[in-house]
């Protein structure tokens, strides 16, 4: 039971045709949760995160004509396959979600405490009034002084912080056994953020529960997770634990973004380090490596074919030609993100 | 300005719609604003009694000038025959040669007491004539705005849930050609088709209980085309909101998301819509449908006043056509600061 994934992800591909043609906004991820584990998925706005993790309760607009292929399997049932009766009740149920926007995510015309009880009468069976008991109870968890009164509010009433403490209440509501948060600390300020994530990390180990944690911001990671994928134009390029990806960055673009990172020792040179160009629009489904147009260390090969996952350390892996030789370079000579500072 | 003045504190995209004129007039009105101030509904609606008062009044002084003074009634009555004596005794029968302040101020007095004058082809005061074929145009308005509605909110609803699948295509297409196509020529058509081959239903007057089903039929099909495509684009756009997203993430059915929350948020905009709808079909529609089924209300009553020359009528019927579509107005702007806790709350 213990070496059971929770979550094993394989092969993963979603593609939106748009008038401008097709986007492999997915391009082949595959990776495994245990339970309780917290990974973090990090990459730039377009990488496909967001949409990774959407894909995995089938979650997109109906006016999105997408296309998703691959297996995710979670407690024993493929959610890419299954019915969607059988899929609503994973919904909120089985894998919780947090948003991006504490703002827009609450229906503005509902007392909180009615949208928390929506999900617990839905799931647990619960009556209107144990589920609206329940919905103090849940509030009061996350952190909210005198939730009694604050159940019966509309959304509007709350600040940004503690609008995303009601979402994460919400998504918390029916004890899931994977929660997802979406960017849940970018539209907030730093200090909630630190509260936040506080309270994910926490409600994490008191719960059991695994955490998937998206985000574009190293620093949340490192606060919160002990796995860590970086992913780019669709793809995954570097995986490893947290402690391992900070001391021994691998992948180039992973390096770039830790150069990203603002440091104080930087402060008087007032310079930061920016990744050179975009990332493609297109996402990923191209022959060579995506990261190659603005990757420093390309080499013709990186330009032709694409590069597959190698094995770089202990539970460590990387998309990149010159992964072997760079995993040896980082063991000798340190982290050249760091010696490059 | 007065501190009394709550409403104008929130930002000026989160105040309900208004027009011109009522931005102008809330200009005009800070000094009895401090008299019916506060946020509560009672408060506010004393504002809008007032606003309501101020915009008859205005639809009144405009019909006297143009009617008293810059035309001459004496004119209308006069034969075709008449020698300039005669119109000048006409001239003072009517007592046209007085003070313009002081006809205005009878005039005034005489509406207040509804007293809107003569009719001088059915020889009886016009408010009788008036009073007679209103029951018949608010029937008729109701009954067309109910059909309006159903075949516009619902429809409106799913095609907007459903976007861009079959069913939104065709219902799209064909509220495009509800909305587009004349009213008259519809009511001609289905006179034609359901009154005159299929001999299904009366085809005109107001004789029996079917009489109702062509002319109401007209105005649902007309205005729910237009209702259809507010109440659609306004679905649409809720169920982009990233709260949608969040309720289908609990495990919600579409059903249900649509029915406890997307509804719940457009339920304003849709009852402003339909009210809307209903004070433009008095703004027009309703003279062209009651004259193609002669369905005796006060459009058709208008008209025919007009074809007599009946002025007191005509002046009658106009201004309390007026006066209830300020009224119905003042209803559904009450009725939505209702709906909508947030607006009544700001």
């Amino acid at each position: 039971m213990s070496g059971m994934p929770l979550l094993e992800v394989e092969d993963l591909h979603v593609t939106f045709r748009t008038a401008s043609g097709p986007v492999h906004a997915v391009d082949g991820v595959s990776f495994t949760m245990k339970p309780g584990s917290s990974l973090g998925v990090v990459g730039e706005s377009g990488s496909g995160k967001s949409v990774t993790a959407r894909a995995l309760l089938r979650l997109f607009a109906i006016t999105d004509d997408v296309q998703i292929s691959g297996a995710v399997h979670f407690d024993g049932q493929d959610l890419l396959r299954i019915d969607e009766r059988r899929l609503r009740d994973v919904r909120g149920g089985q894998i919780g979600m947090i948003f991006q926007d504490p703002l827009t995510s609450l229906n503005p015309l509902m007392a909180v405490g009615e949208q928390i009880a929506e999900s617990l009468r839905l799931h647990r069976g619960m009556s209107r009034s144990e589920a609206a008991a329940e919905a103090v109870e849940l509030l009061a968890r996350v952190g909210i002084a005198d939730p009694e009164q604050r159940a019966t509010e509309l959304p509007s009433s709350f600040s940004g912080g503690m609008r995303q403490r009601v979402m994460i209440s919400l998504a918390i509501a029916c004890r899931p056994r994977l929660l997802i948060a979406d960017e849940p600390t970018t539209a907030l300020d730093v200090t909630v953020q630190a509260e936040i994530l506080l309270l994910l990390d926490e409600l994490r180990r008191s719960e059991g529960m695994a955490l998937m944690l998206i985000t574009h911001d190293f620093g949340v990671v490192a606060a919160t997770c002990d796995d860590v994928q970086v992913m780019y134009a669709g793809k995954l390029v570097e995986k490893a634990s947290m402690a391992h990806l900070f001391d021994r960055a691998n992948h180039p673009y992973t390096e770039g973004l830790l150069r990203l990172v603002p440091r104080f020792e930087d402060a008087h040179t007032g310079r930061l380090h920016p990744i050179p160009g975009q990332p493609p629009i297109t996402g990923g489904g191209g022959s060579s490596c995506a990261f190659a147009p603005r990757c420093s260390y390309a080499v013709d090969r990186c330009r032709s074919e694409v590069p597959p996952e190698v094995a770089v350390g202990p539970q460590h892996l990387s998309a990149c030609w010159l992964a072997t030789d760079r995993a040896k370079d980082n063991t000798e000579a340190g982290q050249p993100w760091r010696r490059a500072q | 300005m007065g501190m009394q003045e709550t409403t104008e504190t929130t930002p000026p995209s989160q105040r309900p719609r208004r027009g011109g004129l009522r931005r102008w007039l809330r200009d005009l009105r800070p000094a009895s604003d401090r008299l019916v101030a506060g946020g509560s509904l009672s408060g506010l609606l004393l504002r809008r009694l007032r606003d309501g008062v101020i915009v008859l009044l205005l639809v009144v002084t405009v019909i006297f000038f143009l009617a008293h003074v810059v035309g001459n009634p004496a004119l209308v009555f006069a034969p075709v025959d008449a020698t300039d004596e005669h119109i000048a005794e006409l001239h003072r029968q009517f007592g046209l040669d007085r003070p313009v302040a002081e006809r205005y101020w009878e005039y005034l007095v005489g509406l207040a007491q509804l007293d809107f004058g003569e009719s001088t082809w059915q020889q009886r005061p016009a408010i009788d004539a008036v009073k007679e074929a209103l029951p018949s145009t608010i029937y008729l308005t109701v009954v067309g705005l109910g059909a309006a509605a159903v075949l516009g909110v619902v429809p409106g609803i799913v095609a907007g849930a459903r976007a861009r699948k079959p069913f939104d295509k065709t219902s799209n297409l064909l509220s495009v050609a509800a909305l587009s196509v004349p009213n008259f020529w519809l009511g001609l058509l289905l006179i034609l088709v359901l009154g005159v081959q299929l001999g299904w239903l009366p085809t005109s007057g107001r004789f029996e209980t079917a009489s109702i089903v062509m002319p109401a039929l007209t105005l649902g099909i007309v205005h729910g085309g237009r209702i259809f495509q507010l109440v659609r684009s306004a679905t649409f756009e809720e169920m982009s909101k990233p709260y949608v997203t969040v309720a289908r993430s609990k495990g919600l059915t579409e059903w249900n998301i649509l029915r406890r929350h997307v509804v719940r948020n457009t339920g304003v905009t849709t009852a402003t819509i339909v009210g809307w709808e209903y004070v433009r079909m008095w703004g027009g529609a309703v003279f062209a449908i009651e004259y193609v089924f002669a369905w005796p209300g006060v459009g058709l009553l208008t008209i025919d006043a007009a074809h007599r020359q009946d002025f007191f009528v005509l002046q009658a019927a106009v201004i309390i056509a007026g006066a209830f579509v300020i009224f119905s107005n003042l209803l559904i702007d009450m009725g939505y600061q209702f709906i909508d806790r947030r607006i009544a709350a700001s």
